[in-house]
């Protein structure tokens, strides 16, 4: 699963997610995507669910790219603490994900394998995303 | 160029105006470029899908006409909402007919390449669009790339592009363009599976190394040192 290699600091604070994405909501690299229409936390292990659903769809055709990464430590208290004595230890990773988050991208596929590559990762994912293609803007 | 399109000058601003504008059917927008002041503008949108949905899309030149003056500009920048794809501002830049601009012409992929059609490869486009400068009149609506003689693993980069006459490429003539890749083997997806298991297993009590700590054992080390040193 995805986490990453080194960090600064072992714990972080939850924040919020307000606004919309204001980087990483285009297509950057592949034909199709999977864009974000709410904020959420997408756990490593949402993640790694969601590519797996879409090469298993895709067959080993294609490139994909996940766009997400985990940055977020999340800390969990164990069961049956009591409260205080400090927070508690790093439990999983997340990505904070804003509105019109690109959260993969395709490419090498045709449109009707990508389209129900992402539909099938999208029911992965905790919340409402759409299918993108560099084709689907409203004045194209 | 014959397009004309009909522009308000716009003397309030801020997101209260512009909204207002939005919720009427405009796009607010600003006019520069040369040595003249920026003019704030205001475009019905109906205009600006007329340019964008055009042939040469965000590269056309046309005349944004106001105060009973017009003037040959083309799209510098686009703002979208990421969410509704709704256009919210639009730079307009002052174009000179006898000046060379930079535009990103975009790239497109013509025939059907020998490593796709019997090797069992696929596309991959890596660069879309291509940074060249000409004369606002020679700017092409697009640059086709002939791909159908490529085998497996071949390539094409922008120095092997031939651009059209009066047009000059300003990219790094060694990006690659378009490249024929071979999908992932069945052996690599099945040891790919076999180590997703494993990977997974390793990772759910495994923690990512702190940066932190290096350093304070550094700085421990040094304030042991002083200290031996003062005692001496």
């Amino acid at each position: 699963m995805l986490m990453p290699k080194k960090v600064k600091y072992r714990k972080q604070q939850r924040g919020r997610m307000r606004g919309k994405a204001n980087r990483g909501s285009s297509l950057s690299f592949g034909e199709f995507g999977l864009q974000a229409m709410e904020p959420c936390w997408i756990t490593a292990r949402q993640i790694e669910a969601g590519r797996i659903a879409i090469t298993r769809h895709a067959k080993r055709k294609g490139k994909l790219w996940i766009r997400a990464f985990p940055w977020k430590p999340v800390t969990k208290k164990p069961t049956e603490v009591r409260m205080g004595k400090g927070k508690g230890d790093p439990e999983f990773w997340v990505d904070v994900i804003k509105p019109g988050c690109i959260l993969y991208e395709v490419e090498g596929i045709s449109e009707e394998v990508a389209r129900e590559a992402m539909r099938l990762a999208s029911h992965k994912l905790p919340i409402r995303t759409r299918f993108v293609s560099r084709k689907s803007r409203e004045w194209r | 160029m014959n397009l004309t399109i009909k522009c308000e000058k716009r003397d309030v601003f801020g997101k209260n105006a512009s909204r207002r504008l939005r919720r009427e059917g405009k796009v607010p927008a600003v006019l520069y470029g040369g040595n003249e002041p920026s003019t704030h503008l205001a475009i019905q949108k109906k205009d600006v899908f007329g340019i964008l949905r055009s042939e040469s899309g965000e590269n056309t030149i046309f005349k944004a006409s106001f105060d009973a003056e017009s003037k040959d500009t083309m799209i510098k920048e686009l703002q979208t909402d990421p969410v509704t794809d709704e256009i919210l501002h639009i730079d307009l830049i002052l174009i000179a007919m006898d000046k060379a601009v930079r535009v990103s012409v975009p790239i497109v992929v013509a025939g059907e390449a020998v490593g796709v059609k019997t090797e069992g490869g696929f596309v991959d486009l890596i660069t879309r669009e291509v940074e060249v400068e000409c004369l606002p009149g020679d700017i092409p609506e697009q640059i086709g790339v002939d791909i159908s003689d490529l085998h497996l693993h071949q390539s094409i980069k922008i120095e092997e592009i031939t651009f059209p006459k009066g047009v000059e490429n300003v990219s790094d003539p060694q990006t690659l363009v378009v490249l024929i890749e071979a999908p992932a083997k069945e052996e690599e997806i099945v040891m790919e599976a076999e180590e997703e298991e494993e990977v997974e297993v390793m990772a759910e009590g495994e923690q990512p190394e702190v940066i932190k700590k290096e350093k304070e054992e550094e700085e421990k080390k040094d304030q042991e040192a002083s200290k031996e040193e003062k005692k001496e």
